[in-house]
């Protein structure tokens, strides 16, 4: 007995020292394994961002190249003819002419300056500058839409106001473009320390899951830009279909307190 | 032979501990070292003749000061309260029982029932450390810490004496020296691996990042 209980004993504590060596290995796998995950989806992430980032830039130096340069060469034209051209009702046709391409050049460099940073949004703040947005979009005629923000009283950082009203934009976009919707309502407010922005729509939606699928895989640009965005105020995004099966709402969480810590260390 | 060598490793860990002062001089190492020095003057006590006579009050004595220390240096080392709590009522239990059995005066040559308990009550400690270590995610790689190696110590010397001190008093002297020698063999193990612990540096995380350590490996 003394010898089988002691080999016993003994076999006991060896097995238990082998399995907690072997379970913690097992376990570092596991958090390793989570880790490389982690990792391989913030590089999608910041690839999406890059080429969002490139994009913008192509777009932005399209409409400088192909609709400003165009008009400043002609009007350069113009001018060129008021030199050649002594004839003085000649002369004040060209720069007439002239007056006139520079002045729909800067409309048109008014236009990418305001779609870089609208101007509403900077000075009057976010309600304001969705409100803005919806009325041009119920304006088009092709979808209706309205907001109402229950307690905005104090705006956000200004940073983050840019950022909420991007990530916005891209959902109101990616609505416009795929969901076939007949209308799009937004509405914003508090619970205690939290800040939410509720998106509904009635066409096609996605939910978290199809969410979580997109921002995997390499598609789905906007939705990886929309993550990224989110992840630099900590915020969260929630898709889901509305209880009545009817509706797809959206909506973002932010913490105000993680906003006041941003301030702080800014 | 083996009664000698288990003698003379008692003096490793106190020579280890004075060699690497600097790496165990905080964390709660200093229990031990006082444990092995005890261990040692009650090991030497026991050349006397006269101690020998006395020799169920010294054992007796010993068990109570092994366990107090051990209970201690599993109490500061364990993090839970909870854990902390059921210590301190088994600790409270087993000092009534240990002291009843000394009253009592059944004064056999060894108390099997404190020594039983004693160890019973350590490796349950023991298991509740290990099971709080492998719980936390912070905790990298459990046998690059010091005090895995003096519980490992623990655990391996009271599991594979418990049975020798439950049978202890039924042994004849013949069988007691013949028996005795798991003790002994157990006792330099346990006293090898303080002087592991205490060789080893500070509770080191490994250098590399996991990931190198397991790029490596494979």
């Amino acid at each position: 007995m003394l010898f089988f209980g002691t080999i016993g004993m003994l076999a006991l504590t060896i097995g238990l020292i082998v399995f907690i060596i072997f379970h913690q290995r097992k376990v570092i796998r596991y958090q390793l394994r989570l880790q490389r995950m982690e990792q391989d989806q913030q590089k999608l992430l910041l690839n999406a961002s890059i080429r969002l980032q490139e994009e913008e830039r192509q777009r932005i130096a399209a409409d400088l190249h192909d609709d400003a340069g165009p008009l400043l060469a002609t009007a350069r034209l113009y001018l060129n003819e008021n030199l050649v051209n002594l004839d003085k009702t000649t002369q004040l046709q060209s720069i007439y002419n002239a007056k006139s391409i520079i002045d729909d050049t800067i409309q048109l460099i008014r236009n990418i300056s305001h779609s870089l940073m609208p101007p509403t949004l900077k000075n009057f703040g976010l309600e304001s500058a969705v409100n803005d947005l919806f009325q041009k979009i119920s304006g088009s005629g092709s979808m209706n839409a309205s907001s109402r923000f229950h307690d905005y009283r104090e705006r956000l950082q200004a940073e983050n106001e840019l950022i909420i009203f991007r990530v916005i934009q891209e959902l109101v976009n990616n609505i416009l473009k795929h969901s076939n919707a007949s209308f799009i309502h937004l509405t914003q407010n508090t619970s205690g320390n939290k800040f939410f922005i509720r998106l509904h729509h009635d066409g096609r939606g996605i939910t978290q899951n199809d969410f979580i699928k997109l921002n995997k895989s390499n598609v789905g640009l906007g939705l990886k830009n929309i993550q990224s965005r989110l992840k630099v105020l900590h915020g969260k995004i929630f898709f889901e279909k509305d209880m009545s099966q009817t509706y797809y709402k959206v909506t973002i969480e932010l913490v105000k307190e993680e906003e006041d810590k941003l301030q702080e260390q800014e | 032979m083996l009664n000698s060598i288990s003698y003379f490793s008692g003096v490793l860990p106190i020579l280890a501990f004075i060699l690497f002062y600097k790496r165990n001089k905080v964390g709660g190492y200093w229990v031990i070292f006082l444990y092995s020095i005890l261990s040692f003057l009650t090991d030497t006590g026991y050349w006397n003749p006269w101690i020998k006579a006395h020799s169920f009050y010294l054992f007796s004595g010993f068990t109570i000061v092994e366990y107090s220390l051990f209970a201690y240096f599993l109490y500061l080392s364990l993090l839970e309260r909870k854990f902390k709590i059921l210590l301190v009522i088994c600790s409270a239990l087993f000092y009534l029982i240990a002291l009843f059995t000394i009253v009592a005066k059944n004064r056999e040559s060894f108390d099997s029932l404190s020594a039983s308990l004693e160890a019973s009550l350590l490796i349950l400690y023991s298991i509740l450390y290990l099971y709080e270590q492998i719980k936390d995610p912070a905790i990298l790689f459990v046998y690059q810490s010091k005090k895995f190696w003096i519980v490992i110590a623990f655990l391996l010397y009271l599991s594979s004496t418990l049975f020798l001190f439950i049978y202890a008093t039924t042994f004849s002297s013949q069988q007691h020296k013949s028996y005795w020698g798991i003790n002994n063999i157990f006792d330099i193990i346990k006293n090898l691996l303080f002087v592991v612990s205490f060789g080893m540096k500070k509770n080191k995380q490994p250098e590399q990042s996991l990931e190198n350590f397991y790029s490596e490996e494979s």
